[in-house]
């Protein structure tokens, strides 16, 4: 049945439903876990690697992380090659922003305007959807710290945790097991490892499959982001192990 | 020919425009109101080419309003000045150039201050405490220099108002007989008269 | 006084490099003609840690350019993950400009900065984008001329910081001084391996 509705992203099927972007959402699906935790003084981003070869020269320092602007990072699931024509796009978006009005760009008006490209491939025919989730952290002087995700389909939501890729049902009820309102930036650090050890597929966490960065205000009230090198998430997944063998016994 | 000036307090900025409308040597009108208030708190004042201006004021108070009703946020007035700078700039390298002379001024709800920004045809933006443009800045400005004064209340901003006005009446040989004046605060922008 | 349109607004800027370091300034004023408007006009901009970035010129043109060349800089950054080099931005802001070759920005833009191996650099290039690079001093503005003069009595090579702030302050002071368009206090930066000095300086206030 669906074979007839699924070879266009303009045509509906009968039961009212785009079969190629529900396939794009599930390519994501497949991909490495990304995920997100808002606290009160900060937010986190941590993302799990799925290649990890030693022979493998890495081109960018990070593979699932990156900076958008200077108040805005993003985790990514899905198509790598996908996500760098994204990223690219968003980075000219919020410069553009600072051409016009001399400011940063309000967080979700960054996320609106991806969201507003990614919509369009649902709709014109004849091409695929980006295959790509992201998860957006960032900082405006208008609601302060924020946590966004977006999916093929153009939607996008704010959250105060969430999870996409791999096993993003089981880390989402986890998430919501463990969150607190007035959880702080160190806590939800601590939070994202216990929630990847358990829904990555390996049993021990290490820094090579990990990649972490966080988004803070610095003394001066600037928000700063900091991207992990892996002695320094080793140094959280040490205190992750001790706090979990605690609690053992 | 045309006044515009203006100029900031402690948590205000007041603006004074001409109010004389002319056509060749003919004075046509004499409540003519040359500013546009862009949202709550901000006021643009405009002068230069007649048919420019409004068009001009008219295009950036409507994509301010534009902006505010699509993101639900409010544009600070220094975004607003530089939005209006870089529409300016890139006019000025275009086919038809706007040509427009401005000043905006508003009250930063976030930060709680004042500021005046003074924007000429050719897209220069600066924020100074006081500002004029047209022929009345020679005369205004030097009263400005001589009694203006940062962190002044608008009880003093008024007298001083109305010090520049009385010397562009005594001294300039045109005869602007009568200025709209308009205040942004906390509370938004009220015209008032002295 | 001129009546080109390059020093309608009036302003100066100069650059000079020392052992080790190198030093950027500028005056403050803003004016239209010989009517002073702004005396906190910003005529420096910082493009990484290590590099500043003056224009003298037509006040809107440097407006518009610093803020397209921050636009090209912060994309740079992003892409390379790593910052710009001097000459790389010297060549960045000439191509810049050569894309209006025929109706250029009129601007004098000079480029200060310490390389990756911590090597000074300083050029200058005319509107349309022709880099000059040299080893002692560059210039630009209303007061070019009087400046290419002050600096060649003042300048001599190999400074240490603190001596060449005083140079450059001194050649800055001089020129501006007998120049009507440029003024109204002046903005120094030395940039040095270890840190940037930055210092505002009082000149004639008329």
């Amino acid at each position: 049945m669906a074979r007839r509705y699924d070879t266009r992203t303009t045509i509906f099927s009968p039961e009212g439903r785009l079969y190629q972007v529900e396939y794009a959402m599930e390519a994501i699906s497949q991909a490495g876990t990304a995920l997100g935790i808002l606290a009160k003084d900060g937010i986190v981003i941590v993302a799990e690697k799925k290649v990890t070869s030693k022979l493998l020269e890495s081109t960018t320092t990070s593979e699932k992380v990156y900076l958008l602007n200077d108040n805005v990072i993003c985790g990514v699931a899905g198509m790598t090659a996908d996500a760098n024509i994204l990223i690219n796009y968003s980075r000219q978006v919020a410069q553009q922003y600072l051409l016009s009005y001399g400011e940063d760009i309000p967080v979700e008006q960054l996320v609106q305007r991806l969201c507003d490209l990614k919509q369009g491939y649902t709709q014109y025919g004849g091409l695929r959807p980006y295959g790509v989730s992201f998860i957006y952290a960032g900082y405006d002087s208008h609601h302060q710290f924020q946590l966004y995700h977006s999916d093929p389909s153009g939607n996008y939501g704010g959250w105060k945790a969430t999870c996409i890729g791999a096993n993003n049902a089981s880390a989402q009820s986890l998430l919501k097991q463990d969150y607190k309102d007035e959880i702080t930036l160190h806590e939800s650090k601590l939070l994202a490892l216990k929630v990847l050890s358990k829904t990555m597929d390996t049993t021990t966490l290490t820094s090579d499959k990990l990649e972490f960065a966080t988004l803070h205000l610095n003394a001066e009230g600037k928000v700063v982001h900091q991207f992990y090198k892996s002695e320094e998430i080793d140094v959280l997944i040490k205190e992750h192990n001790e706090k979990k063998s605690n609690e053992e016994d | 020919m045309e006044c515009l000036f203006g100029l900031v307090g402690k948590d205000f900025a007041i603006t004074v425009s001409d109010a004389t409308s002319i056509q060749s040597i003919v004075v046509m009108k004499h409540t003519e109101d040359k500013s546009r208030n862009l949202n709550k708190h901000i006021i643009m004042l405009y002068a230069g080419e007649p048919g420019d201006t409004v068009n001009f004021a008219e295009y950036i108070q409507r994509n301010v309003r534009f902006y505010e009703i699509k993101n639900g946020i409010e544009l600070s007035p220094q975004a607003a000045a530089k939005f209006t700078r870089r529409q300016v700039a890139e006019s000025l390298r275009s086919r038809q150039p706007y040509s427009v002379n401005l000043l905006i001024a508003g009250y930063d709800v976030k930060t709680e201050a004042s500021q005046l920004y003074w924007i000429d045809y050719l897209g220069s933006l600066i924020e100074i405490p006081f500002a004029a443009h047209g022929y009345g800045a020679y005369y205004v400005t030097s009263v400005l220099d001589r009694y203006y004064y940062p962190q002044i209340s608008l009880d003093e901003a008024k007298v001083l108002i109305k010090k520049c006005i009385d010397e562009l009446k005594t001294r300039f040989f045109i005869n602007l007989s009568n200025f709209k004046i308009k205040v942004s605060n906390k509370d938004g922008i009220q015209e008032i008269v002295l | 006084m001129s009546s080109e349109i390059d020093e309608y607004n009036g302003g100066s800027v100069l650059a000079m490099l020392g052992k080790n370091c190198v030093a950027i300034a500028s005056d403050k004023r803003f004016g239209m003609k010989l009517m002073t408007l702004g005396t906190e006009f910003p005529k420096i901009f910082q493009a990484t840690d290590k590099i500043y970035i003056a224009m003298a010129g037509l006040a809107t043109d440097i407006q518009t350019l610093s803020e397209l060349i921050r636009y090209k800089i912060n994309m740079y950054k992003l892409r390379e993950e790593r910052e710009i080099e001097p000459t790389t931005l010297a060549y960045m802001v000439a191509s810049t400009l050569y894309e209006r070759r025929f109706s250029p920005y009129y601007v004098s833009p000079l480029i200060a900065g310490l390389d990756k191996n911590n090597k000074p650099y300083i050029c200058n290039m005319d509107l349309i984008g022709c880099v000059t690079t040299t080893n002692d001093f560059v210039v630009g503005g209303a007061a070019d001329d009087c400046l290419l003069g002050t600096c060649e009595a003042l300048y001599e090579p190999d400074l240490e910081p603190e001596d060449l702030f005083e140079t450059i302050s001194q050649s800055l002071i001089s020129a501006v001084d007998r120049n009507a368009a440029s003024g109204w206090g002046a903005v120094v930066h030395v940039l040095t391996p270890e840190r940037v000095i930055t210092r505002t300086l009082k000149t004639r206030q008329d």
